[in-house]
């Protein structure tokens, strides 16, 4: 264990570009705050400049090929020889499944702790350390965890924070590092793309989600119907996918499905499981939908209709298309 | 013959609790305890790779006597033997310290070619503790593997990522973690529940893996929880009453003024 007065730095990591943009804003502030530099580890093909004009101090550029391409063993090797020698007091990994699986078992070699998809960051101005909120217990509770070692770990999820808008004129420097690793242990065989329709949730800014309130497979283009006409993506709750098979797992909403943050969440027919709710709470406005005026979604609902969804989504399709003629 | 040690984590049953508002607490009185669901596809998994190569599968798991429970039911699915990893210095483990006494357990039952988990479990969603025991145990990990095939000391695996499916392979003995699309789980027959109650289950406690006191717990753990709070969502609430036709027009208005739905 070392003392705080040893570490200095925030680093931010993603493989993911966008991801990597939100962790720089995130990152400024911390180290504004801090009085500290705010660095960026760029590997394969992320762009140094980039990170610089979007908020980084300095970029580890590291160019070595055969770390192009993310695999946990040499990232964890490569990146406990850059932290050892450095000796950064935080670092901030975008939660991709990969980065999901690759901060633990750096945190592990590293003996420091690690907090999982913190859904809230805050520096505590006297002890210098960072307050990590996360989600447990199945939605129901929020922990504030802090790291009793450093550097301190989060993953952070995708579209937590707003991007700083590029600025050309910004300085920073883009250092080249070659840290060392071994071979990696396994072999990546193929890389099948996923036949995915239309736009992801996790992008949309209109989500159109229904649970079982839908009485059968056959009613979906309903459903459907309603989200085309809005410019919104179907999503589901949890049963619909796992229980009922009616949409692939991908499509479900929920603390271990897709966590979504639109403008506007419409809940059909869904009773709004904490599982559920814990996945809808970023978005801007939500509205419930429900023939039970006790479903828990309206507890957690911006407008709530009690109505039945087979009556209320021509009503609501109607009401569109009546105002677009207006 | 494949040597498959299994974990296993017993979860309250999630969709039942509830939050006590006035203590801040989760109310776990009376909830069903159940075996994590990605846990539960790993034993599957188990089954199935000794269905097809023959070999032997031990189930593990850390936690409170009740767990014990946990591990009747992987035994009832078609599992060997049952490790249960018991001692109250456990309380307040974080990920690190879990994995701590996993490798420890592990390591004495000595000899296996996989080890498979759940991604995550279905209480904490943290995705650590499997990274961290290959961590410890100095083993090549493969998650959230959709597809899992063994050939010859490798395991070849289906990676479920956010846009692709990335294939993988590895050498035995190496770590995986499963995802629930890797299959269906098997409800045992009653014969099987019978079965189980004779099969060996062992119990070990922090004294009888070599632990000490400063490794567990609260004191093992690199994570402090400072507090807790109960997760409000923050809503509006508005109740809209009336019939379909007439609400429709006012929430859709209603929505364009808020700048969150365009007409069409």
């Amino acid at each position: 264990m070392s003392s705080a007065q040893e570490h200095g730095g925030v680093w931010v990591f993603s493989e993911s570009p966008q991801i990597t943009l939100e962790l720089l804003a995130k990152g400024r502030k911390f180290a504004d705050d801090l009085g500290t530099e705010l660095v960026s580890i760029a590997t394969g093909e992320a762009d140094g400049q980039k990170h610089i004009q979007h908020g980084a101090d300095k970029v580890l550029a590291i160019s070595n090929p055969e770390l192009n391409v993310f695999q946990v063993d040499t990232y964890t090797d490569a990146f406990e020889n850059l932290i050892t020698e450095r000796k950064p007091d935080m670092l901030l990994i975008g939660a991709t499944r990969n980065g999901l699986e690759f901060a633990p078992r750096l945190a592990e070699r590293l003996k420091t702790g690690c907090v999982t998809e913190a859904a809230r960051l805050e520096l505590d101005a006297e002890k210098k350390v960072v307050l990590m909120d996360r989600i447990t217990w199945g939605g129901n509770l929020t922990e504030t965890h802090m790291s009793k070692v450093k550097p301190q770990i989060a993953t952070v999820a995708k579209g937590l924070y707003a991007v700083i808008p590029a600025d050309a004129s910004r300085k920073g420097e883009v250092v080249k590092v070659e840290p060392k690793f071994k071979p990696s242990n396994t072999k990546i065989v193929e890389t099948k793309p996923k036949t995915a329709k239309g736009v992801k949730l996790t992008d949309a800014a209109v989500i159109v989600s229904f649970g079982r309130g839908l009485r059968k497979k056959e009613d979906m283009p309903l459903v459907e119907q309603l989200a085309s006409t809005i410019g919104g993506v179907v999503g589901c709750s949890r049963p619909i996918a796992e229980d009922l098979h009616w949409l692939p797992v991908d499509q479900y909403v929920g603390l271990s499905g897709q966590k979504v943050n639109p403008k506007l969440y419409l809940a059909l027919g869904i009773s709004g499981q904490i599982q559920h709710l814990t996945g809808i709470r970023n978005s801007r406005t939500i509205v419930a939908v429900n023939n039970d005026p006790k479903a828990p979604i309206f507890e957690y609902s911006d407008y709530n209709i009690v109505a039945d969804l087979y009556q209320m989504i021509p009503a609501f399709i109607d009401a569109v298309k009546q105002l677009g003629k207006a | 013959m494949v040597k498959i040690i299994v974990l296993v984590k017993q979860v309250f049953q999630t969709a039942d609790l509830k939050v006590d508002k006035a203590s801040k607490t989760v109310v776990t009185q009376g909830v069903p305890r159940v075996i994590s669901e990605t846990d539960k596809n790993a034993v599957e998994e188990a089954i199935r790779l000794k269905e097809k190569h023959g070999g032997k599968i031990s189930a593990v798991t850390m936690g409170p006597p009740e767990a014990k429970e946990a591990l009747r039911e992987a035994l009832a699915m078609g599992a060997d033997e049952a490790f249960l990893i018991t001692d109250p210095h456990f309380e307040g483990s974080d990920a690190h310290a879990t994995a701590s006494v996993l490798a420890a357990a592990v390591t004495k039952i000595l000899e296996y070619d996989l080890i498979l988990c759940g991604a995550y479990s279905e209480d904490l969603y943290a995705f650590q503790v499997g990274p961290r025991l290959a961590e410890i145990c100095n083993l090549p990990q493969i998650t959230y593997a959709a597809k899992l095939t063994l050939e010859e000391h490798r395991v070849v695996a289906e990676r479920d990522l956010e846009n692709e499916r990335q294939v993988v392979e590895a050498k035995l003995p190496c770590l995986v973690s499963v995802v629930r699309e890797i299959n269906e789980p098997r409800l045992p027959t009653l014969m099987a529940i019978m079965a189980a109650s004779k099969k060996p289950m062992n119990t070990w406690s922090a004294a009888d893996l070599n632990l000490e006191a400063n490794e567990l717990g609260f004191n093992g753990s690199l994570i402090e929880i400072l507090r807790s709070a109960v997760s409000a969502g923050e809503r509006r609430r508005i109740m809209l009453q009336g019939e379909p036709k007439d609400i429709a027009p006012k929430i859709v208005k209603t929505l364009v003024e808020e700048g969150v739905l365009k007409a069409a």
